[in-house]
């Protein structure tokens, strides 16, 4: 299964973190460790990542210690890393990462870091389309993207309820004008620079 | 939109302002007391609860720690307004863990939620309880998810999250799911149109399977359908197709999940595997340049790679994975080259022979040298496995180099692997000494005491060694520097067998004291301790240098370590006793060898390895580690287990029930029913008896009875063609054509009802599989259409004498999911041929068998036809529906049948039967007598052709 599924940047700031299985430790540690783990190969390298070492961050104290695996990819200023184990193939994790990045995509119209910081529930919902209790859910961006949709219209609905002086409130990816800092960093995968 | 929530934007764009981490802390340790504040004075509306939970959310990101907001969250879940309700469930999936006592306060709310006619509500509840269900969540709410997952009306989304949610409740507590008796119902959700549902399901069934692999063992018809659908016939939606590749993540789940069982007897099921492994790998033979296609064909490939390699070691399919393989281990990618090693690795495991692999052997020591750690990883492991006796020299010793330089997380490991490797295919032991005392003083820190402690036992074991090993480990010594480790197997060697080489020059008994002394100094106090033994035992030995052993014994008679002190005293006690004592002797005796017991360097490694959750289907030298729980399993559930209880029944029809009858004379026409008959039943019914969880659980499906069934399938019996079973959905007919041991029956299924059956699925169980072999040509269509009728053809050979029908088993969806199990009309006499004998032939035979055992004889009750006279048309129907010849004109009686046939059997051969058969009109009985050069075949064909035609005849 999935254990935990981790956005960070470049500098090592956590942007979305879920952890599947309990935490025995802080996870900020977790985060740093996986971090300098993987800040600190190069492009060329697989992207895969054997990580004995964080398996008593993870609650697998016991004696049949799973062989944890950690997948990631590199899109521009973020990192996107899934810790795994053996269950789930490795190649299949690197196409749920680009799944999961397209479907940000989707929602978000050009989704870049600062997304990920304010629209963090959005970022939320988004993932539990893709992954559920360390499993994949859902793997079809259409599919994804229409129950993300979905919850938006009943939020919206609701929330027009709750807040009479809103006018509608933003629907799924508008954003402030003053927010607007895209990064460019899904043309970067579209022309697959650094994307594998 | 948490945007829509001004205060919150606020606080995000505050703390993102904040340059410094202790500004940042500030603001948040003022808000986090202003909210509890307002949590404590209470009265907050819907709204500002939500934005409150936001708020503490967002801090719990950052990584802080919080502590309040739980019992709003647990309010919020319970609102009426989706935004709210949706803060609150993403508050519980984040802040609280399955052990946390307030998820028992959230139980009813999802219940509701769970039960609510609104999707999303479903939905959201659902996630929750995936993310964060505990015990008491899957005690109160496993029945109601997996009411979500198999209703008709549930949307996909629906059944895709039950799905998932209660395999995170199966795999947390297992036993609140009843999970064998759910096993068809839920298979049968892998027919579904929807290909996400389907990926959803098979991680559940995955993970159910592994556990009750017989119950689910019709998964495993799915899952080739499935991949044959997918692959050869190109049958989904274009959504599903990932940068044109058909769903990788179902494909690569189902792949996996055929490695869980054992691989398939049924030629059908291979063939139609076969080929869609070969499509695989054809259409990997060409690269694409896009990165995402060939990302997802490779993880489709890998799989089904190892998938082929479990299904068969040395089929050619295995060859051509071989070349593809060789291929990726030098590819430019590092990705290809990891996963080309890994499944390399799982290769060597698993063939027999190893010469493909070796081939490689170049390239594969060449990645112990990739500039990434992960591949290097695998190139150890893969190493590890293709080692054997051939080329251990080269792999131990391009290990032993590697270790020197290889990273010092991978060394303990490595010390390990090659200690196991040097002992199990040690081809001299000079050899294995050699190396491991080279791994003992290369490895230094790395080498745990498994190893040394090892090396002691095999050349304690082994008397050749033992002068050997002491010269050696005394090179070892006399360097400058020697590891610890190094110096406590010295110190143990040559305490033991010091004397042996302690004649030659340069091996005097005050050089080796000299040596070992000079390390002592740099040991800790273990080490020391095992020194001073090794003293006791020199003062034994060489009392030519007593003199300064117990200078050293007096010196450690004052240290302050409690052990080496203790020693020392009693070293010297014994050490300056008189001569002519024999205490010293008595205590120096030579060390006994050890009782030969495993190794417990593989111990170590394989608990190293084990999986919980899902298992690998693998170990690396899986060879050497007997773990291999998947591929462990025997090929074929113990059905006669089954029968266990109703032993005593079936042996009575075997063989002693016509042994009872003979006893019995015929005079003895009391006899009210035969108690062939009275036996036979009890033995069904105490199958149909069986707690249906038993049966459930062995994959067992539960017989269809009533007394129609009984009737139609005693027909069947006899003739060739007919209805097998029938009810108001479906309708099934036979037709059957046997010739010599070989037969084919075709089963026709037609639908009765105007709506169409889906999820379709036919099995066929045989209790006797040494037997009897049955398969279906062709997997069964998964739809059949309204009024429609669909054939299945069933092969069917007969190998030995076998006496249970085998059992066709019916499921599919219409409303409600039915099944139906029936005995198939395949019995024994079905194989008989024509003979056509004379009266002199017949009587010779018929004489040169001779009686019991190779003769079965019963007296049975019968009903007279409606004249009042003896049915003879009704029993030369049945006798010549049996395939038996009947031969007119050889008994004088007119209303006896003589009849004669061959059994014809793959494996045993042919075998003559005969059969005479006297019918008594007054005493309403008939005596059959059967004749047979086997005796299981006479017993069998006495009850057979008996049975429709006794007043127990259900017809």
């Amino acid at each position: 299964m999935i254990h935990a599924v981790l956005i960070f940047n470049t500098s090592g700031v956590p942007r979305l973190t879920k952890f599947y299985t309990p935490l025995q430790q802080s996870s900020q540690t977790l985060v740093q460790k996986i971090y300098s783990l993987v800040s600190s190969r190069q492009a060329s390298l697989c992207n895969f990542l054997d990580a004995p070492e964080l398996e008593s961050f993870l609650g697998q104290t016991d004696d049949n210690g799973e062989k944890l695996r950690v997948v990631y990819r590199n899109y521009a200023t973020l990192y996107f890393v899934f810790v795994v184990d053996s269950a789930e193939s490795e190649l299949g994790i690197l196409d749920l990462i680009q799944v999961f990045v397209e479907s940000l995509d989707r929602a978000f119209e050009n989704v870049c870091e600062l997304d990920l910081v304010y629209h963090f529930d959005e970022a939320h919902h988004i993932l539990s389309e893709v992954i559920q209790g360390g499993l994949v859910l859902e793997t079809n961006v259409e599919e994804i993207d229409r129950a993300v949709q979905e919850a938006a219209k009943a939020r919206k609905e609701s929330f027009a309820s709750a807040n009479p002086l809103s006018l509608g409130g933003g629907g799924v990816g508008s954003r402030g004008g003053t927010l607007q800092t895209p990064l460019h960093w899904i043309t970067d995968r579209l022309t697959g620079v650094r994307a594998r | 939109m948490a945007t829509s929530m001004r205060g919150l934007t606020q606080f995000i764009a505050d703390i993102r302002g904040a340059r410094v981490r202790e500004l940042e802390e500030k603001r948040i340790n003022k808000e986090m007391a202003n909210i509890r504040k307002r949590f404590k004075d209470g009265n907050l509306d819907g709204y500002q609860k939500k934005k409150y939970v936001a708020k503490v959310i967002f801090t719990y990101i950052l990584g802080y720690k919080v502590d309040i907001g739980h019992m709003e969250a647990v309010n919020l879940i319970s609102s009426m307004k989706y935004s709210e309700k949706q803060i609150g469930y993403l508050a519980v999936t984040l802040l609280m863990h399955e052990n946390s006592d307030f998820l028992r306060l959230v139980v009813n709310s999802i219940r509701k939620d769970l039960n609510e006619n609104n999707e999303i509500y479903n939905c959201l509840a659902l996630h929750a309880i995936a993310n964060v269900g505990g015990q008491e969540m899957a005690e109160a709410l496993a029945e109601d998810v997996h009411r979500l997952l198999i209703s008709p009306t549930s949307e996909n989304f629906v059944r895709k999250k039950a799905a998932l949610t209660l395999l995170r409740l199966y795999r947390k507590h297992p036993e609140v799911i009843p999970a064998a008796e759910w096993a068809s119902r839920i298979v049968s959700l892998m027919d579904d149109i929807d290909l996400g549902v389907v990926i959803c399901v098979t991680s559940l069934v995955m993970a159910l399977a592994q556990d009750h692999l017989e119950a689910y063992a019709v998964c495993y018809q799915k899952a080739v359908d499935r991949l044959n659908r997918l692959v050869i016939e190109h049958e989904y939606t274009a959504t599903y197709a990932y940068y044109k590749v058909p769903s990788p993540w179902l494909q690569v789940k189902l792949l996996r999940l055929l490695q869980y069982y054992p691989p398939t007897e049924d030629p059908t099921l291979r063939n139609i595997l076969f080929e869609v492994l070969q499509a695989i790998m054809n259409n990997c033979a060409e690269p694409t340049r896009n990165v995402q296609h060939n990302n997802a064909q490779h993880a489709v490939l890998f799989e089904a790679i190892g998938l082929a390699i479990h299904l068969d070691p040395n089929s050619p399919l295995v060859s051509t994975a071989t070349v593809l393989l060789a291929r990726f281990i030098s590819s430019r990618e590092t990705n290809v080259r990891y996963l080309g090693l890994d499944t390399m690795a799982y290769l060597a495991a698993r063939a027999d022979h190893l010469e493909a692999v070796k081939r490689h052997q170049g390239t594969i020591i060449l990645s112990l040298r990739d500039k990434d750690i992960s591949v290097r990883r695998r190139a150890l492991d893969l190493l590890y496995s293709m080692c054997d006796v051939d080329n251990s020299d080269v792999i131990v010793g391009e290990l032993l180099r590697y270790l020197k330089v290889a990273d010092y997380g991978l060394r303990e490991e490595m010390v390990l692997k090659i200690a196991i490797l040097t002992e199990k295919y040690a081809g001299t032991y000079k050899w294995y000494v050699d190396t491991i005392l080279e791994l003992i003083s290369a490895a230094g820190d790395h080498v745990g005491d498994e190893v040394w402690y090892r090396v002691v036992q095999i050349v304690t074991n082994t008397e050749d060694l033992q002068a050997y090993a002491a010269r050696v480990v005394f090179e070892y010594l006399k360097s400058p520097s020697s590891h610890e480790s190094l110096v406590k197997v010295g110190g143990y060697i040559l305490g033991e067998y010091g004397h042996l080489i302690a004649n030659d020059s340069g091996y005097s008994p005050i050089e080796q004291f000299q040596v070992l002394h000079s390390k002592s100094q740099f040991c800790m106090a273990p080490t020391r301790a095992l020194l001073l033994s090794t003293y006791i035992k020199w003062v034994n030995v060489f009392p030519e240098i007593k003199e300064q052993l117990v200078n050293v014994f007096e010196r450690y008679r004052h240290v302050l370590d409690v052990d080496l002190q203790q020693r020392a005293c009693e070293f010297y006690a014994l050490a300056t006793r008189p001569a002519e004592d024999e205490v010293l002797q008595n205590v120096c005796e030579e060390i006994p060898p050890f009782p030969a017991r495993e190794s417990a360097l593989q111990t170590r490694l394989s608990r190293k390895l084990t999986d919980a959750g899902d298992r690998r289907t693998w170990v690396h030298g899986g060879s050497v580690t007997l773990d291999r729980q998947a591929t462990r399993r025997t090929t074929k559930p113990a059905l006669g287990d089954i029968h266990g209880n109703g032993s005593a029944a079936t042996s009575g029809i075997d063989g002693s029930n016509g042994a009872n009858d003979i006893t019995q004379s015929l005079m003895g026409l009391d006899l009210s029913s035969s108690p062939t008959a009275l036996q036979a039943k009890t033995s069904f019914s105490e199958l149909q008896s069986a707690p249906a969880q038993f049966l459930a659980e062995k994959g067992i499906p539960r017989l269809t009875t009533n007394h129609n069934v009984e009737r139609w399938f005693e027909k069947l019996t006899y003739s060739s063609e007919g209805v097998l079973y029938e009810d108001v959905q479906i309708q099934v007919g036979i037709k059957s054509r046997f010739h010599g041991h070989i037969g084919q029956v075709a089963v026709y299924i037609g639908n009765k009802i105007s709506a169409p059956l889906t999820s379709f699925t036919a099995l066929l169980h045989t209790e006797e599989p040494d037997a009897l072999s049955v398969s279906f040509a062709k997997i069964a269509p998964s739809i059949i259409a309204p009024r429609m009728q669909t054939q299945q053809l069933v092969n069917v050979e007969c190998k030995k004498v076998f006496t249970k029908a085998p059992i066709l088993s019916l499921s599919f969806l219409a409303g409600a999911h039915q099944s139906i199990a029936v005995r198939l009309p395949i019995v024994v006499t079905k194989f008989l041929e024509h003979v056509k004998l004379g009266q002199a032939e017949f009587f010779e035979r018929w004489k040169l068998i001779g009686g019991p055992p190779r003769e079965s004889q019963a007296i049975f009750p019968i009903t007279l036809a409606d004249s009042g006279f003896i049915n003879t048309e009704r029993q030369r129907q049945v006798v010549s529906g049996s395939c038996l010849n009947i031969l007119d004109g050889i008994d004088p009686n007119p209303s006896n049948i003589v009849a004669a046939g061959i059994l014809h059997m793959a494996e045993d051969g042919n075998v003559g039967c005969l059969m005479r058969l006297e019918p008594n009109k007054d005493a309403k009985l008939c005596r059959i007598t059967v004749r047979s050069t086997s005796e299981n075949v006479a017993a069998e064909l006495q009850r057979l052709i008996q049975k429709p035609l006794s007043t127990d005849a259900v017809s």
